[in-house]
């Protein structure tokens, strides 16, 4: 029986590209069918052995990925309707993961004291500044 | 890459402290929003983003600096994620061969892969995602400039969701004829990208498919 997902989807699944709904969707349709499973396996080999595909071709390169500045842009309302609507189609019918991140990020720097943005940044600073000295040397 | 960011990966690279602290800063807020989407769990989160970091300058001897480096950043949390997931048992890892059982939804659309496939070169599958990305760019970019918004709908459910055309054009409110059309004209004009770089577009099996 033919399963309820397409190459494309498949394939954004190992990627990390799907939208969370669906990835998680598939996560739990995983967990009873070795087919799918068998059926991820094989996709991982095509790919192994140099077959491209249009959908993995098209989401690496961001193909319709709106720049940042137009994704605030839409966040302040300064889009005509129709450039608009079309970034609200990438981000919700599409799902767009990198450009939901981006846009939740716009967002949060509107909303988060900067303090939070603070902490955190030191946080990373901190935990990854020995590697930066290291590769100096 | 733009010349703002190439000038800073080469300031990292030499180990300036203010270019990492700007990288961090630049990136965080949108490496965060990609995991945390995910798991829906600020802490472990954070920590996903600190191993994509770390993640990045270890691997910063080998970034090519012709790709985006958000895309590159992206592509660290998404393994970084995936590790996590695997960790906590939401995500299976994968038998490493995929038999040849009841497989057959499996099998790609189009020709079967050619034997030259398994022994091209990295370098050679690099030049013909680029080749194709490139060919790709340009469409959408001019049916954004024209204001083809429908255009762009139509491929990006037909290509990255995979949706078939009957789907495609109810969504669209058009004939599934006009969809055919527009399908074939785009993997027409792929085509004929490739075959003027002298690519084969054989590796492609969508576009053999039709």
């Amino acid at each position: 029986m033919p399963l309820p997902y397409t190459l494309a989807e498949l394939e954004g699944y190992l990627d990390e590209t799907l939208p969370v709904e669906r990835m998680a969707a598939i996560e739990a349709a995983l967990r009873g069918s070795p087919e799918l499973l068998t059926g991820l396996a094989k996709i991982v080999q095509r790919r192994d052995a140099g077959v491209h595909s249009l959908a993995e071709i098209w989401r690496r390169g961001r193909v319709t990925c709106p720049d940042r500045s137009e994704l605030g842009q839409l966040l302040l309302g300064l889009l005509d309707e129709e450039q608009a609507n079309y970034l609200r189609f990438h981000l919700e019918i599409i799902g767009c993961r990198y450009c939901a991140a981006n846009y939740a990020d716009l967002q949060a720097q509107q909303n988060e004291a900067a303090e939070q943005q603070t902490v955190r940044r030191r946080k990373y600073y901190q935990s990854s500044i020995g590697l930066l000295r290291n590769k100096a040397e | 890459m733009p010349p703002a960011e190439d000038l800073l990966i080469e300031q990292i690279r030499a180990g300036e402290d203010g270019a990492w602290r700007e990288l961090i800063a630049r990136y965080e807020g949108r490496l965060l929003g990609y995991v945390e989407q995910r798991l829906h769990n600020r802490a472990a989160s954070e920590d996903v983003v600190q191993e994509t970091f770390i993640g990045f300058l270890t691997s910063l001897p080998n970034y090519d600096r012709k790709r985006s480096l958000e895309n590159y950043l992206f592509s660290i949390a998404a393994h970084k994620l995936t590790d996590y997931l695997r960790k906590l048992g939401r995500r299976p890892t994968l038998p490493l061969s995929g038999g040849d059982g009841s497989g057959g939804d499996w099998t790609p659309a189009g020709k079967e892969r050619p034997a030259s496939a398994a022994v091209r070169s990295g370098e050679r599958r690099g030049l013909e995602a680029a080749a194709l990305t490139a060919a790709l760019l340009t469409v959408a970019q001019r049916w954004r400039e024209k204001g083809e918004w429908d255009k762009l709908r139509c491929a990006e459910m037909l290509l990255v969701l995979g949706k078939p055309n009957k789907e495609v054009a109810q969504l669209l409110d058009w004939s599934e004829q006009t969809v055919a059309n527009q399908k074939f004209d785009l993997l027409e004009r792929l085509r004929v990208h490739l075959q003027r770089q002298q690519l084969d577009p054989d590796v492609f099996p969508e576009l053999t498919a039709e």
